[in-house]
């Protein structure tokens, strides 16, 4: 039987989607988190703790317990754990991407170094100190211009700024956000954020899977809902898009020269583009598969869903198609509206009962703490659609969005 | 009903109950949380997860990798492990999702 090693942080949403790929392939799981599972004494050949912050103390632990347990495939599910996986599949000798290749997709002055001395298209950058005073930093910055930290995801602490006066407030923000204890950045991560040339134009995020060096484009996303700051909350995804053939063929290009340029060759590429009069704009390039629950929207040939395909590409098992279901579809992360504590989710089955609409999953809980953008990372849950048209979706997730309410204390 | 669907004999029931008495619930209270024994049928176990557990980011974790594990090796007939706990009505999971 495979035995297959799973990086899985303990607070990712991507746990139950993976597992259960894991599950339906009948392979010998084992799952590593940063934190203790109550039961890794008891089962030490299926739970592992690993540093994933430290991707060569967790290659040191994977390779000596890997010499009795023999391993077939290693996957991280998400950022934090992309370049600890291809770290440990790199000194295993499995299907990886080169460790530097995922760094560099990680910190994303260092993914716009390498995508700006390739030619692809990308905002103008410049990587700033916390340290530096930021009245004299915004004065080397044209405006508007986007503010990010260098290695958060899911939009956290991305903030536009159209004057000197909010470009200040932006960087003093990022410098808080990154003292969070909830925030596990160091080094330069830490230390500096980026200030890059905010790009106008329509938003598309494309998934896909690259196999010996090649892209192939798994699902192509529009997202309809304006993202101009001064946060870029994600809400709504829909697939197939309906940009023309040619500009969707144009960022599929751009999206592949994004990889070539950084060096990732394997595994699933979660890609996001602006697109305007002058083509498309590569946002961000990360070494990983969609984050949430949004993979739920995505099933391929007979209804293989996309994990099923990140495990079997990683195993080197055939994979039956690469094609995703003809039925668009479409999911829309609900946002949080303003902090406080969750008391109670209305319009449930109001929300579920509308034409279209497969799922309503709330995934925070009652009682939690909720923290909205720039410092927050989480989402009320998610709204999975599909319907005749794109069209149909964007409709029906609006709509099923309207019937909830939440009360927020 | 066949045979097949018929409810498991008491034994193998008593034998997973002893099991998360005593080797699966003392470890996961470590996290605040309990596993609940809801049946054995033909020869799958349905469980229950609460305190914690309900909800927890790293429950599939805890039950696939975990109990499955232990129990399947300690009772080799038994043919999954079957969580029938609603986790969006946990109020006080030990790892609450978040990141992407």
């Amino acid at each position: 039987m495979a035995r297959l090693l799973l990086l899985l942080p303990t607070r990712t949403y991507r746990t139950e989607a993976f597992v259960d790929a894991a599950r339906k392939l009948g392979v010998d799981l084992v799952c590593a988190s940063e934190r203790p599972s109550t039961l890794e004494e008891l089962s030490p050949d299926s739970l592992l703790t690993l540093d994933f912050n430290d991707p060569d103390s967790a290659t040191k632990t994977v390779a000596e317990w890997a010499r009795r347990r023999p391993l077939d495939a290693v996957v991280g599910v998400d950022d934090l754990t992309a370049t600890a996986a291809a770290a440990i599949a790199e000194r295993l000798g499995l299907r990886a991407n080169p460790v530097a290749a995922v760094a560099a997709a990680r910190n994303k002055y260092e993914m716009r170094q390498c995508l700006a001395a390739a030619g692809v298209p990308v905002p103008r950058f410049r990587r700033i100190a916390l340290s530096e005073d930021p009245f004299t930093a915004a004065r080397g910055v044209g405006f508007p211009c986007v503010l990010k930290p260098l290695a958060l995801s899911a939009s956290r602490g991305v903030i536009r700024a159209n004057t000197v006066d909010q470009f200040i407030a932006a960087f003093r923000r990022i410098a808080a956000i990154l003292r969070r204890d909830d925030v596990t950045v160091s080094g330069d991560a830490a230390a500096f954020l980026l200030a890059e040339q905010y790009i106008p134009g329509l938003e598309v995020a494309l998934e896909g899977l690259l196999e010996a060096g090649a892209l192939r484009t798994l699902a192509l996303f529009d997202k309809p809902d304006p993202l101009e700051g001064p946060f870029f909350e994600e809400t709504i995804y829909v697939t197939p898009s309906r940009l023309p053939d040619s500009v969707q063929h144009r960022i599929s290009a751009v999206a592949a020269d994004a990889c070539a340029a950084l060096g990732l060759t394997e595994g699933p590429v979660h890609a996001e583009l602006r697109v305007n009069d002058d083509g498309p704009w590569v946002i961000e390039v990360a070494a990983r598969s969609i984050g949430g629950l949004c993979s739920r929207a995505l099933r391929f040939g007979t209804g293989m869903s996309l994990e099923e395909l990140i495990l079997r590409h990683a195993l080197g098992w055939p994979i039956d198609s690469l094609v995703r279901e003809r039925r668009p579809a479409g999911v829309m992360m609900i946002p949080i509206p303003r902090a406080g504590r969750l008391g109670a989710v209305h319009g449930h089955e109001r929300a579920s009962g509308v034409e279209g609409i497969e799922e309503v999953a709330i995934t925070a809980h009652i009682g939690q703490e909720l923290v909205p953008l720039p410092e927050g990372w989480q989402y009320l849950g998610f709204i999975f659609a599909r319907a005749d048209t794109p069209d149909g979706v964007e409709k029906a997730l609006r709509e099923a969005h309207a019937h909830l309410r939440f009360e927020i204390t | 009903m066949s045979t097949e669907n018929q409810e498991q004999s008491p034994d193998l029931k008593t034998r997973v109950q002893e099991l998360i008495d005593t080797m699966i619930n003392p470890a996961v209270a470590g996290h605040g949380g309990y596993v609940e024994l809801i049946d054995v049928q033909d020869s799958r176990v349905y469980l229950q997860m609460g305190g914690g557990c309900q909800g927890c980011g790293a429950a599939d974790i805890t039950l696939k990798a975990g109990i499955e594990r232990l129990l399947k090796e300690e009772l080799p007939e038994i043919v999954e492990v079957l969580d029938t706990t609603d986790h969006a009505s946990g109020s006080n999971p030990y790892y609450a999702a978040g990141k992407a």
